[in-house]
């Protein structure tokens, strides 16, 4: 039923249909016929969609090949071997117990990131609660701070012994101190907080994207407020929750930084801690790191079929359609300070603690538990040392391009590349999504092995500029940018673009017209998310970076080894604040070209 | 029209951005005449290497690429003191040793190298001796360095040297610990701190409770209760933030470096006991300096190789690490009982060191070696 990939050549009609025109040589009809074959690809359409195939494939087959090349190959270099899973999952490396630890990891991270972010979501877009500005930029700090500081300032609020929460809170009041941020536990809700805003921001999309009249019809039916959420609102929204379900489960599984802080405290390991160990013995066994990833990607693929045999039925979830609607927001009457003091707690505790021990901590020489003669001795000699670090404003000015360029170029091509397999019936679609897809799973640190390895040896000036970095934060981020725009798409019913196509809209005007504007609320959360992780990737950034082409986190990086907690805190916090304020701008520029559709936004 | 305008202005931009770059690269490519210049200095009487290293440095634009795993706050006042010797503009790469190593045998295979010289740790100096990476150095600066310090293609510039540490407020004089196998006793449980790479340490230590005439059973056992007691970490230096916060009250062991470095800093850590003496052996570690073959600025690489082991040792002890060579002024060996470092025993070592170590902190250990 699909019109889009026919709308080109319905205009071309050859020569012998048209009345009235003389039929030509058999020669010019060849030629002709030619013609029209080459007229496809070489459209605007053409190569706009087979060049964001191209580039989407390519960024993802580099270190997929690459990974495969090191994992299947034997010793000697000749044939095929498996040796290098039997070097990962044999012998001693409890790999049966890693992996029940990961998956119990990533299963609870991600179910209680999505049961908040929903949450959060759904008062953020849909209800009149207060403080709704403040709110929106407090959703996204926990994913602004970076991994070892959030994971950092839990190990000093939660510590079972010198934690704040417990000696301070716990214990004077209850005399016990229970809150122990090394068991799993704990991994799993500072991961899950951590995550929280990548479910927000998708769900956040969605909500907008919505049409309430399915609501308003249940209410007017009778149901209660209980009874549409979870009959109506909820089911309405699944392919949103299970694209953001998976990326938050995937994430969690390839994540290294609250596993290796907290977990290994108490000897949790998981897959990445094996990773990590395998890559940083020398000799290096590529060919054993290879065997986890590949692992990883299994359990990914399984994932994203689920997934998409979960959306079957997606005909079902489009919300977007041809008629114009406006989501009223509904009014907690009575239960409006109550969701506002829930609000207010959860911010409490989730961004007020943590940044506040940032600060603390940036205040300090060096980091104390707090007493008389720690405060007395704070200053602002950290921050003063952050503006006199030669580095720092190159670091930023190379974060800012790298990052918005990445933001930018992915969020284009997911957004072609999510039509196509959404829209169109051309085969190998599937593989497409799935190809899209594998980045996610493959370690910043293999990422960073294949892109030197192989822009090594092209003689195109890449590889020690800014470039390499974009083509890593592209590719590394290639995954979130398929899962926020088909979810945007997914949303969309097609009879839009049908309309377009009926009115003379060519495939350029439909997508740049009417597509994207009705996307732009996906788009735009996939474009934030992306800015803002990629001032904290570092994985693969390590292997990448040259002098003078420093970025950020690398700076954060080098503080963390050099054990500068108190600088690091410092830094954090600059991060934090700068972040904070972009996103506000590009949601104040982005409102505009969306959906108008929340109240009091 | 316009569409198709505006295609045949997107393949141009998309041609164009396909063959610029984006600013000046640094620049990696192979330089086949350092081998000639590295010959030529080594040529020369020792008096004058110096002065020609220094001429052939002008010549080569009086720029150096140092990779490097010393940390930054160390890593740039070396740097910078160089270069305020000899004008020669510093540019600095720093990673994990791993890292450097990595990086440095990417480019080396692809025919490329951008680090002229390399200043990290003993395994991955070893690693780059053995994949004929390093160019020799004879200039006589080598003459201060002890036979232990000279290695085949490169030579240690300074010393990390294994010792416990602990928070002063949390370990009274009573309760210090006097001897590596007084980790393991019971009183320590629940407060020892192991690093979770420390696999050199392990081994140095086997090694030396099998050559006092523990039985292979007899030093397993004591590993096990010194595991016991622990838990894991990662990082040295964010360890000794936690110790100094008093989050751990007690790290099996930490470089008396970062532990000397932290306790002028006031924080309440010291690795010796009341007395000022300790007993404990003091395991120390070379970490070297090397010349990197077909490097671009060759007689740079040779004049920061010999600074370090000359007056590059200085800004060493400034900064508080222990020098490879004498130094009047150094107190960083004060109180320590020095004992050699294994570096046979490691340096034929394929990894299989890592993986008991890595296998004894899982608890997945089956015997010993």
């Amino acid at each position: 039923m699909t019109l889009a990939p026919t709308s080109t050549t319905a205009r071309d009609d050859g020569p012998e249909a048209r009345p009235g025109r003389t039929p030509q040589p058999a020669e010019d009809r060849r030629a002709h016929r030619l013609l029209r074959l080459l007229r496809r690809p070489l459209s605007l359409q053409g190569l706009l969609v087979g060049g964001a195939v191209v580039v989407v494939g390519y960024l993802a087959i580099v270190p997929l090949g690459y990974l495969i090349h090191d994992t299947f190959l034997s010793a000697d270099g000749s044939g095929l071997s498996f040796n290098a899973f039997a070097r990962a999952y044999g012998g001693n490396s409890q790999s049966g117990e890693m992996m029940l630890n990961s998956l119990w990891f990533a299963l609870g991270s991600a179910a209680l990131a999505l049961v908040l972010g929903t949450a959060l979501a759904y008062v953020q877009v849909r209800t009149d609660t207060p403080f709704k500005g403040l709110f929106f930029a407090a959703s996204l700090v926990p994913l602004i701070v970076p991994g070892i500081l959030y994971a950092t300032s839990w190990i000093f609020l939660g510590d079972p012994s010198s934690g704040l929460l417990n000696s301070l809170v716990f214990k004077p009041l209850f005399g016990t101190s229970p809150i122990n941020i090394y068991s799993v536990w704990g991994m799993i809700w500072v991961q899950g907080l951590h995550l929280a805003p990548v479910a927000f921001l998708l769900m956040v999309a969605a909500f907008r994207a919505m049409d309430p009249s399915l609501e308003e019809s249940a209410a007017m039916s009778g149901a209660n407020r209980l009874t549409v959420l979870r009959r109506v609102t909820v089911p309405l929204l699944r392919p949103a929750m299970i694209s953001a379900a998976l990326l938050m489960f995937v994430q969690s599984l390839e994540s290294f930084e609250v596993p290796g802080l907290l977990g290994l405290q108490n000897g949790i390991y998981v897959f990445t801690s094996r990773i990590y160990f395998v890559l940083r013995a020398y000799p290096i066994d590529y060919g054993a790191a290879g065997a986890y990833a590949i692992g990883l990607l299994v359990i990914a693929a399984v994932g994203v079929l689920v997934s998409s045999w979960l959306q079957r039925s997606s005909r079902n979830f489009q919300t977007v359609t041809g008629k114009a609607f406006r989501p009223r927001p509904v009014e907690l009457g009575r239960a409006r300070p109550f969701v506002g003091a829930g609000v207010i707690l959860y911010f409490l505790l989730t961004v007020v603690l943590p940044v506040a021990v940032l600060v603390y901590a940036s205040l300090l020489k060096y980091y104390a538990a707090p007493t008389r003669k720690t405060l007395s001795q704070m200053s602002l000699a950290n921050y003063r040392a952050v503006f006199d670090m030669p580095l720092a404003f190159t670091a930023l000015k190379n974060s800012l391009i790298v990052g918005v360029g990445a933001a930018t170029a992915v969020m284009l091509l997911t957004a072609i590349v999510s039509w196509v397999v959404l829209r169109t019936r051309a085969p190998g679609r599937r593989l497409l999504d799935l190809l899209a897809f594998t980045p996610i799973v493959i370690p910043g640190l293999v990422l960073g092995l294949a892109l030197s390895f192989v822009y090594l040896r092209m003689s195109l000036p890449i590889y020690g500029t800014l470039l390499i970095l974009l083509v890593s934060y592209c590719t590394r981020y290639l995954p979130y940018g398929m899962r926020y725009s088909s979810s945007a798409m997914a949303q969309m019913s097609p009879e839009l673009e049908e309309s377009a196509a009926v009115s003379g809209a060519s495939w350029f005007q439909t997508f740049r017209r009417v597509l994207l504007p009705l996307m732009s609320g996906g788009i735009l959360a996939g474009w934030v998310y992306i800015l803002v992780v990629s001032f904290r990737e570092l994985s693969s950034t390590i292997l990448l970076y040259s002098p003078g082409k420093e970025v950020l986190s690398v700076l954060i990086w080098e503080q963390f080894e050099n054990g500068q907690f108190t600088t690091l805190a410092a830094l954090g916090v600059c991060m934090v604040v700068l972040l904070v304020v972009l996103v506000s701008i590009a949601y104040r520029l982005g409102a505009r070209f969306g959906l108008q559709s929340d109240s009091a936004n | 029209m316009r569409t198709r305008n505006t295609t045949l202005a997107l393949a141009g931009l998309l041609v164009a951005a396909a063959t610029t770059g984006c600013g000046g690269a640094v620049t990696t490519a192979s330089n086949a005449k350092a081998d000639g210049t590295y010959a030529q200095i080594a040529a020369l009487p020792k008096d004058q290497q110096v002065a020609k290293a220094k001429e052939l440095a002008q010549k080569e634009g009086r720029t150096l690429s140092l990779y490097t795993s010393m940390t930054a706050d160390i890593a740039t006042p070396i740097a910078q003191a160089f270069e305020k010797q000899y004008g020669i503009h510093v540019s600095v790469f720093r990673g994990n040793s791993e890292t450097v190593l990595q990086r440095a045998l990417q480019e080396a295979q692809a025919g490329k190298p951008g680090a002229d010289t390399v200043e990290t740790n003993f395994l991955e100096m070893t690693a780059l001796s053995d994949n004929n990476l390093l160019a020799d150095f004879n200039g006589s600066s080598l003459d201060k360095v002890e036979a232990a310090g000279k290695f085949a293609h490169w030579t240690a510039s300074r010393l990390n040297v294994f010792q416990p540490a602990w928070n002063t407020d949390l370990i009274k004089p009573a309760d210090e610990p006097h001897s590596w196998e007084d980790l393991a006793l019971p009183k320590y449980k629940g407060k020892l701190t192991l690093e979770v790479s420390d696999s050199d340490w392990f081994e140095n230590v086997t090694k030396y409770w099998l050559d006092q005439g523990k039985s292979q059973a007899e030093v397993d056992k004591l590993w096990k209760a010194i595991v016991a007691n622990s838990k894991v970490s990662k990082g040295h230096t964010t360890m000794m933030q936690f110790l100094s916060a008093g989050q751990s009250p007690m790290e099996a062991m930490n470089y008396t470096y970062i532990t000397d470095r932290a306790a002028e800093k006031g924080a309440p850590v010291t690795h010796l006991p009341q007395g000022g003496v300790s007993k404990i052996p003091a395991f120390a570690r070379p970490n070297g300096v090397g010349m990197i073959k077909n490097a671009q600025h060759p007689a740079g690489a040779w004049l920061f190789y010999n600074w370090l082991l000359t007056d590059g040792q200085k800004e060493l002890v400034k900064l508080g690490l222990t020098p490879s060579t004498k130094v009047p002024g150094d107190k960083s060996l004060n109180g320590l009982t020095l004992v050699p470092f294994d570096v046979k025993g490691l340096s034929k070592d394929d990894g299989s060191w890592d993986k008991k170590y890595d296998a004894l902190l899982r608890g997945a250990a089956t015997t010993g070696s």
